[in-house]
């Protein structure tokens, strides 16, 4: 892997967990600030060429910490405070034998951490952009509409395979958006192009978008899909895609609903690296739109399939699991 | 692969933050933690599938019988980044296993530390093939 192009967050550090400890890069590159005077290649058909094999890996919160309040940036004071005392951190007390917390892999041995993905650097304090850094509150109408829903759940979350997140049935993964959000492990995804088309396929946990941009209008209203629909086209070097049509599930979940849309900004900033930007909207959910960015960079190497309904013991083990504690709960062996 | 070294050894603490958010389902409905184990046996199969690899080991029981069991594991997209390949952990290996057992009582368990019982190193961590997340 390239590691000239990657290196390991140092803004995050701090903001994930006081127990983060990450090293300074030795060879950190700067995140694109803005396609600035690069411009980028063109495929045969004309339009920008952001084809490429990238991860998505980022150690940005999503949201920006409350105490950091307004602060979007780190400094690179900040940066050099956090790395020297991160190195002087103590380890977090491991889990302890017996209890729910220690039922899990070391995921470092499986390479299941972030800290053993590359990510971009980064100065930001949150992916999302602006004052807050955060999703803003949801309107009463839709917090009513989750209570609901949670309500409804409750005590029949293991009924069946159906009652299971979405990500446990190996539909999607709430990262896949869109608006598409960097990932915990095999965080990679693929842009490929062909004339009047872009298709992404992301690793986690599978999916393929496949994106017109011959200038078609939306699917019809009632065409409703967990990704919804997606049109895009180009705005200079900028491939800009706009999405309706979702479900009542859309996979970037906080109660969002069908209501849902999303504007997405895919601009090549250098030969290695596409800043990814978006905007979401659902005036059915949060009082006003919100937005973000983070960078994607290319890796060598290639998207692995991640075929998870056919071996995924897991759902039945969960829900044999589930049963072993009713037995168990009736006084029967 | 040393800077994924260097940055293990800095980032231990991270790990107990983030394993629920790793995980692709929840480990604690499926595995018990009263059912705590340690399976020293033989590698019979290794399921490279996703979402989760399962080793199959033969577990020889103090009256002289085997028990098959099957052990949960990482994601084979990760171990191949690892540098991990289907050749990496032939059968006959042995392996002891630090675990929990499924909930079902069945012989599942999901493998928290993975060790060889030739050296007591550990399976997975620290491979070393092209595109693992290390340097060239």
């Amino acid at each position: 892997m390239r590691t000239q192009l990657f290196a390991f967050m140092l803004a995050s550090a701090v903001a994930v967990s006081p127990a983060v400890a990450q090293t300074a890069p030795a060879k950190a590159k700067a995140a694109p600030k803005a396609a600035a005077a690069y411009k980028a290649p063109r495929t045969p058909d004309g339009v920008p060429d952001i084809q490429g094999v990238y991860s998505n890996s980022s150690a940005v919160p999503l949201e920006r910490p409350a105490n950091l309040g307004a602060k979007e940036f780190y400094t690179p004071e900040d940066l050099k405070a956090q790395a020297e005392a991160a190195a002087k951190r103590a380890p977090a007390a491991p889990t302890q034998v017996g209890t729910v917390a220690d039922i899990h892999y070391d995921t470092s041995q499986f390479g299941l951490t972030r800290v053993l993905t590359d990510a971009m650097a980064s100065n930001r304090t949150s992916i999302i952009t602006g004052e807050t850094g955060r999703v803003p509150a949801m309107i009463a109408a839709a917090v009513d509409r989750q209570n609901k829903q949670r309500a409804a759940a409750a005590g029949h979350q293991f009924d069946g395979p159906e009652n299971r997140g979405i990500a446990e049935r190996c539909i999607y993964w709430g990262n896949e958006g869109p608006p598409m959000l960097p990932v915990g492990y095999n965080a990679t995804l693929q842009i490929v192009q062909g004339p009047g088309y872009v298709g992404i396929v992301q690793e986690m946990i599978h999916d393929t978008r496949i994106i017109p941009t011959d200038g078609r209008a939306h699917a019809p209203e009632n065409i409703r899909q967990f990704f919804g629909d997606s049109v895009g086209h180009w705005e200079g070097d900028t491939l800009v895609v706009d999405t309706t049509n979702f479900n009542d599930m859309p996979a970037v979940g906080r109660g969002a609903s069908r209501n849902l849309h999303v504007t997405e900004k895919f601009t090549r900033t250098g030969p290695e690296t596409v800043l990814y930007q978006f905007t979401v909207s659902d005036p059915s959910t949060w009082e006003k739109s919100w937005s973000g960015e983070y960078p994607i960079g290319k890796i060598d190497g290639a998207v692995y399939e991640y075929a998870c309904q056919e071996a995924n013991y897991g759902m039945a083990n969960i829900l044999s699991g589930a049963r072993a504690d009713e037995r168990k709960a009736a006084g029967q062996k | 692969m040393r800077k994924t070294l260097a940055v293990m050894a800095l980032c231990a603490g991270l790990l107990g933050v983030t394993r629920s958010a790793s995980a692709h389902h929840a480990f604690a409905a499926e595995f018990d933690a009263a059912r705590p184990l340690i399976l020293k046996g033989t590698v019979v199969k290794w399921e490279l599938v996703n979402p989760h690899s399962w080793i199959h080991l033969d577990v020889k029981n103090a009256d002289g019988t085997t028990t098959r069991w099957m052990v949960e594991g990482g994601s084979p997209n990760s171990l191949f980044r690892l540098g991990f390949s289907k050749d990496s952990l032939p059968k006959g290996t042995e392996i002891v296993v630090d675990g929990y057992q499924a909930k079902d009582g069945a012989n599942r368990a999901v493998g928290k530390d993975l060790t060889f019982a030739k050296d007591g190193k550990r399976l997975f961590m620290g491979g070393s093939a092209p595109g693992a997340g290390g340097d060239q």
